[in-house]
């Protein structure tokens, strides 16, 4: 009962963040106004435009991003600024740290789906499947917030957890071969198959576009394997940390 | 009734020992003026006393309990105003109150009611729904001070409550804190700032180097440096002063130096005036003389050769 007062001014701590909505709303936002100029009427070889690929990537690629506001305020309630006053308060601070995972996941969700809105709404773009791509942005978000809970728990300088959050996050984007093609190898194309969470989020929304929820689920399958098998690496280095 | 003790307790930093086997007590009404210089040992204590940080050795007690001092019922009745200042700077001051009223159980009506008070307390109602970022590093520090209120504490453990702040800022918290002492709130209160200590505190345990030297009322420590006096010149080049030659006066015990003023702390009734005159006289220019009466900051000198507060530092 305690922990759960505190979500409604987590959320709103979330909410009045000006850095994290300029960075994860309104940076995504105007970056695909932008690209619907450049990108207009520009089809593929199979006839789709090509800035729906570019939306859909969008949109689950600032989800890598997500996580970082989790890690930050884990970092100041729990390890750093507010750490005395925490410690000496007579409720779970495990409990705590869920519930900022949980709320932060929440925003991020929320702001992934916004950015969707956003460009049915104002762009135009059609989503062949919105519930299905709310599911791979829910969880992509909650993937990304587990990954910085880790950092911030695995790691004492709180700088040295940014800097993998950041690694974690332009690092995928690299290996999907955003800003780059990657090189033919194997490594490369196994990532990208089962190791990559943005392709694997990306491919999965494309196989439902073509009608194959085979291959949809198997690959959002791999992404909530990784939760499952990070989530219990995350519960042991957390409970280590607030020791 | 005993609200807080610890006995022999030891906290080593590698070699150091942060905490040198002390033992404290602090009792239900009291005002307790923790007085050391940087780096005494005040802050590790606090931690220590509120379960913090784990010691080393030694027995801890809150509210009679020793076996499990840090249960939630002990926290529940425990305040701590935090050195650093701990607040939300995205919520308003009323809605970061509410947050720290409601980790503490308190319910909605109860938590509302709380909440005015903590901040009419302050002296921040005005400032309710405002944020923060936009305070004074005085109105940060006395909402720092109403988030450890909201639940009423029996102890109330303040950490260097009135650094970095203005005069006027701190003149509210110190009468803030004796107000909280009327309405029963027993107070630790760590310092460096001897003119605060002398202000509120019913008893003062003086610190140095994880040691309590001595504890008392502030007429009773000073009662232990009354056969002391203090002499201090102001000169024109202290530099050139043999401090030495002062020292070796039948009587001197101390002789510090900071900035252009020589402080000669000697037995009262020596009358050595005239001898440490003519020695400085010899070597420099004497701007003006000046005899005080002993202070804490006497006490906390002779007792531990240093200056409380971080000046330039003795010769």
């Amino acid at each position: 009962m305690r922990v759960l007062s505190t979500v409604r001014f987590t959320l709103l701590r979330l909410m009045r963040n000006y850095i994290v909505l300029l960075l994860l709303l309104a940076v995504p936002i105007a970056l695909l106004t932008v690209f619907s100029v450049i990108l207009s009427g520009m089809v593929d070889e199979a006839g789709r435009p090509y800035f729906d690929q570019t939306a859909l990537t969008m949109v689950l690629a600032f989800q890598l991003f997500g996580g970082s506001t989790v890690m930050s305020y884990l970092n100041e309630d729990l390890f750093a600024r507010n750490r005395e006053r925490m410690t000496v308060a007579p409720f779970n601070r495990t409990l705590y740290a869920f519930s900022i995972l949980l709320a932060g996941s929440a925003f991020s969700f929320l702001l992934g789906a916004a950015i969707m809105a956003y460009t049915r709404l104002v762009l135009g773009l059609v989503w062949a499947n919105w519930g299905w791509t709310l599911y791979l942005i829910a969880l992509m978000a909650v993937l990304s917030s587990i990954v910085c809970v880790i950092f911030v728990c695995g790691v004492k300088s709180f700088s040295t957890a940014e800097r993998l959050s950041e690694v974690y996050g332009v690092g995928f984007v690299l290996l999907a071969g955003l800003f780059f093609p990657m090189p033919q190898h194997a490594v490369f194309e196994f990532m990208g198959s089962y190791g990559n969470p943005l392709t694997l989020s990306v491919g999965a929304v494309r196989a439902v576009e073509i009608g194959n929820w085979n291959e949809a689920w198997f690959q959002a399958n791999i992404v909530l394997a990784a939760i499952g098998f990070l989530f219990p690496v995350m519960l042991v280095m957390g409970r280590r940390r607030l020791r | 009734m005993t609200l807080a003790s610890m006995q022999s307790v030891l906290k080593r930093y590698g070699s150091c020992a942060a905490l040198d086997y002390i033992d404290l007590e602090i009792h239900e009404g009291e005002i307790v003026g923790l007085l050391g210089p940087n780096g005494a040992g005040k802050t590790t204590l606090i931690q220590a006393l509120t379960g913090i940080l784990p010691v080393d050795q030694g027995r801890i007690s809150l509210f009679g309990d020793s076996r499990n001092p840090f249960s939630d019922a002990n926290k529940q009745k425990l305040g701590l105003v935090t050195q650093e200042i701990a607040v939300f700077e995205e919520l308003t001051a009323k809605e970061g109150l509410e947050f720290f009223a409601g980790i503490y159980g308190l319910r909605r009506e109860e938590k509302k009611k709380r909440v005015a008070e903590a901040l009419e307390f302050v002296g921040l109602s005005a400032y309710a729904n405002k944020v923060p970022h936009k305070f004074s590093g005085g109105m940060k520090r006395r909402l720092n001070i109403a988030c450890a209120l909201t639940h009423r504490p029996r102890l109330l453990i303040m950490d260097e409550p009135t650094v970095g702040i203005d005069p006027q800022s701190r003149n509210h918290i110190l009468e803030s804190v004796q107000k909280l002492r009327e309405q029963g709130t027993t107070i630790l209160y760590t310092t460096h700032c001897m003119e605060e200590v002398q202000e509120i505190a019913s008893r003062v345990v003086i610190l140095d180097q994880g040691q309590v030297v001595k504890e008392g009322t502030v007429q009773q420590l000073i009662e232990t440096v009354r056969h002391e006096e203090t002499i201090i010149f102001d000169v024109a080049d202290p530099l050139g002063i043999p401090l030495r030659q002062v020292e070796s006066i039948a009587g001197v015990s101390q002789v510090s130096v900071s900035g252009s003023r020589i402080t000669v702390i000697s037995a009262a009734g020596a009358g050595n005036l005239d001898r440490i005159l003519s020695v400085v006289q010899q070597h420099s220019g004497v701007l003006g003389i000046q005899a005080d009466k002993p202070n804490l900051e006497d006490v906390f000198l002779t007792l531990t050769g240093k200056q409380l507060r971080d000046r330039e530092g003795s010769r």
